[in-house]
């Protein structure tokens, strides 16, 4: 039996990977100090740091050492002797998770009400029963400051207490799970690895305002997130902590959950209601607030699966300690499905305030290709295009909105050289326009035309005026379309004109797309000098496009290529020209 | 299942659980897609065959989506790990070395969540 275990791994990606030597050197001093059957060393695949060195992890210290050179390690078996830190090695995490809603992701089994009750589960809904009521609740809720987590950040108790304070015979309380942003997938991991926070959160939204009856509405794409609640709220009632007189209190609370049929528009709260209702799923003016006159006409709490998962805790642990965590404007923690061209896509979990900078470096461990980032793309096709310059951002609901962007659900993704920044937005905004529901004419009719001035851009086609007509589109868009939807899809498109114009310019006057993305403004050419006239791009041309032979060389005809940039892919020599 | 009051609701949740040896494999969507399903199967099957006292249990996503599917792996005198990218070949260190040997396996660990 070991007393203690080493973890050890080379971070530094630009060379040779040095884990085996160092391993090996580091079992030999451990064998000179005779600790060798005291302690076990392990090479590990990922050690949690990127491009730090050599990183020693000591366990069961939790003792972390960074950029630790060959002749350290000796010192290191020496420490280990004596149990005493080396204090000028000792790595300091400039980031670090903290997992508050994520706290059961991974831990639990989603599938067993006993193990949630097992880790304080239900505790809150107890608690918010028999020793707060509905008044002291909101209070609770308010001096945490939690702001909605579904996108635009409305604080929580505000939606809570209208709906509180409107009288009526019946109230509801809805679960927004209708996540759709591309690339975001924070709601569907929550819902999948511990379902019971949710429903526990809801219970507790219901019992602030009064209501019996809520509903999960979530999308029909995500079968297992819609099995495991369908299980949780089984069990629930089977506990008796959902249905008549929940726990032996006077209140009672029925759930139910509600497909979606994949409408992103859905997810506004307004087009969310008409389609429980079984009407077409399309948006409402505001005011009336859902909150005041939302599902069947009675006021109805609609809350996203993120800000519910966070009440359990808060009404445990108090307000206080939930606004003792973020900035001055926005509390707690947030999750963001890190995806793109990063290393390690996944969810993240920060308090709010981290910056972007060490969202994408220092936790995901940089981009995959090792190229530079370019941008960073936040809150889905709602959200904007944030360049390299500024990812020292803190990360809150202000700062993003500042820079053009959104805190959206919590998509990101970055981006790195490759990408286009004429590309990215018709991407987003071709999304949008697929989505749009068509109720009102500034985002039918203004997403469309936008897209064909972008289409006309990457095609070579675009003007330099066309720039200005994109401005005033937007422009018409957010003031004058009915929902989210409508009012924030030219985000993407202000954003990128704001920071990449230059790129945009490249590609109206110089026909050139500078990421190589843009097909029509690419072409493929063989330089004769670098050419083993090997044959691969001639074997691999699917359109027949290379001509030639191995006797008189290769060339592209460009009236039959169609930029599939396959022969690039091929060659080993670098002999095609990609312009 | 009789239902509970809040008395009930207290003392159920005082019960320790995760206590002994267990293998928690991520059944999440990300991780099924990985392979988690042949992965949990596998463990089932090798606890049964070998005679082990392990519990194997599913559990949600822990985050790291890129190293799916996930198996962490408590055993008594050895600190709880993660694997990453378990495949078969794998799972069978992970019995063979971790669990029956008491020694963690080189090259597989995932230590980004600590």
């Amino acid at each position: 039996m070991y007393a203690k275990t080493v973890l050890i791994k080379d971070t530094d990606t630009g060379r040779e990977d040095m884990t085996r030597e160092s391993y090996t050197r580091l079992l030999d001093c451990l064998r000179q100090d005779s600790l060798h059957d005291h302690v076990q060393v392990v090479r590990v695949s990922d050690i949690g740091i990127y491009e730090h060195g050599l990183v020693v992890k000591i366990l069961p210290d939790n003792m972390t050492y960074a950029n630790v050179q060959e002749s350290d390690l000796k010192r290191i078996a020496d420490s280990i002797k004596d149990s005493k830190a080396i204090e000028e090695l000792v790595f300091k995490p400039k980031a670090k998770q903290l997992r508050l809603v994520l706290r059961n992701c991974g831990k639990i089994d989603p599938e067993s009400i006993d193990e949630y009750i097992g880790c304080e589960g239900y505790l809150a809904l107890k608690k918010a029963l028999f020793d707060l009521g509905q008044q002291k609740l909101i209070d609770e809720i308010k001096s945490s400051a939690i702001r909605g987590r579904g996108g635009a950040g409305y604080p929580t108790w505000m939606k809570w207490n209208f709906a509180r304070e409107v009288k009526s015979d019946q109230k509801f309380v809805i679960c927004n799970a209708d996540e759709g942003d591309p690339g975001a997938y924070m709601d569907r991991s929550i819902l999948e690895g511990d379902p019971h926070s949710v429903i526990e959160g809801l219970a507790i939204a219901a019992f602030a305002i009064g209501a019996s009856k809520g509903y999960f509405y979530i999308r029909a794409e995500y079968p297992l997130a819609v099995e495991r609640i369908n299980k949780a709220i089984k069990e629930a009632y089977d506990y008796g902590l959902l249905g008549q007189n929940i726990l032996g209190s006077p209140f009672s609370l029925d759930l139910e959950i509600r497909l979606g049929a994949g409408a992103f528009v859905c997810g506004e709260e307004t087009a969310l209601i008409s389609s429980i209702e079984g009407k077409r799923g399309t948006p409402h003016p505001r005011p009336p607030y859902p909150s005041v006159k939302g599902l069947w006409g009675k006021p109805t709490v609609i809350n996203n699966v993120e800000t519910l998962a966070n009440i359990p805790q808060i009404i445990l642990r108090g307000g206080k300690w939930f606004s003792g965590i973020g900035t001055q404007t926005s509390k707690g923690t947030k999750v963001f499905a890190v995806t793109g061209k990063v290393k390690n896509s996944g969810l993240v979990e920060i308090a709010m305030g981290a910056t972007l900078r060490e969202i994408v470096m220092d936790i995901c461990g940089g981009t995959l290709s090792g190229k530079p980032i370019k941008a960073v793309q936040t809150g889905g096709p709602s959200g904007g295009v944030i360049p390299q310059e500024l990812l020292d951002t803190p990360v809150d609901y202000e700062n993003l909105q500042k820079l053009g962007s959104i805190m959206g659900s919590g998509g990101m993704i970055v981006m790195d050289e490759d990408d286009c920044m004429v590309d990215i937005p018709k991407f987003y905004l071709g999304f949008c326009v697929e989505e749009s529901c068509g109720k009102c004419a500034p985002c039918r009719i203004g997403g469309f035309q936008m897209l064909n001035y972008l289409k006309k851009i990457t095609e070579g086609k675009g003007q330099i005026n066309d720039l200005a007509q994109l401005r005033r589109l937007s422009q018409a868009m957010q003031k004058a379309s009915l929902c989210g939807l409508g009012q924030t899809a030219s985000n993407p498109v202000l954003s990128t004109l704001k920071y990449f114009e230059a790129e945009y310019n490249e590609h109206i006057l110089n026909k050139h797309c500078p990421a190589g993305k843009c097909s029509h403004l690419v072409t493929y050419n063989i330089i004769e000098e670098k050419c083993k006239r090997c044959g691969l791009c001639f074997t691999n041309c699917p359109v027949n496009a290379i001509v030639g032979d191995k006797e008189k060389g290769y060339s592209v005809i460009q009236e039959k290529c169609t930029k599939c940039g396959r022969c690039f892919d091929v060659c080993k020599f670098k002999a095609i020209l990609k312009k | 299942m009789a239902k509970l009051n809040k008395e009930e609701l207290e003392k159920l949740s005082k019960i320790p659980r995760d206590s002994g040896d267990w293998i928690k494999v991520g059944m999440s969507s990300c991780g099924i897609a990985a392979g988690a399903e042949d992965v949990y199967n596998f463990f089932i099957e090798e606890v049964k065959k070998r005679n082990l006292k392990v519990d194997i249990k599913k559990c949600g996503c822990a985050g790291s989506c890129y190293a799916e599917p996930l198996v962490e792996v408590k055993v008594e005198g050895l600190p709880s790990v993660v694997y990453g990218r378990v495949n078969k070949d794998i799972a069978v260190k992970i019995i063979e070395k971790h669990v029956i040997a008491k020694m963690l396996v080189n090259d597989c660990i995932f230590d980004s969540l600590a």
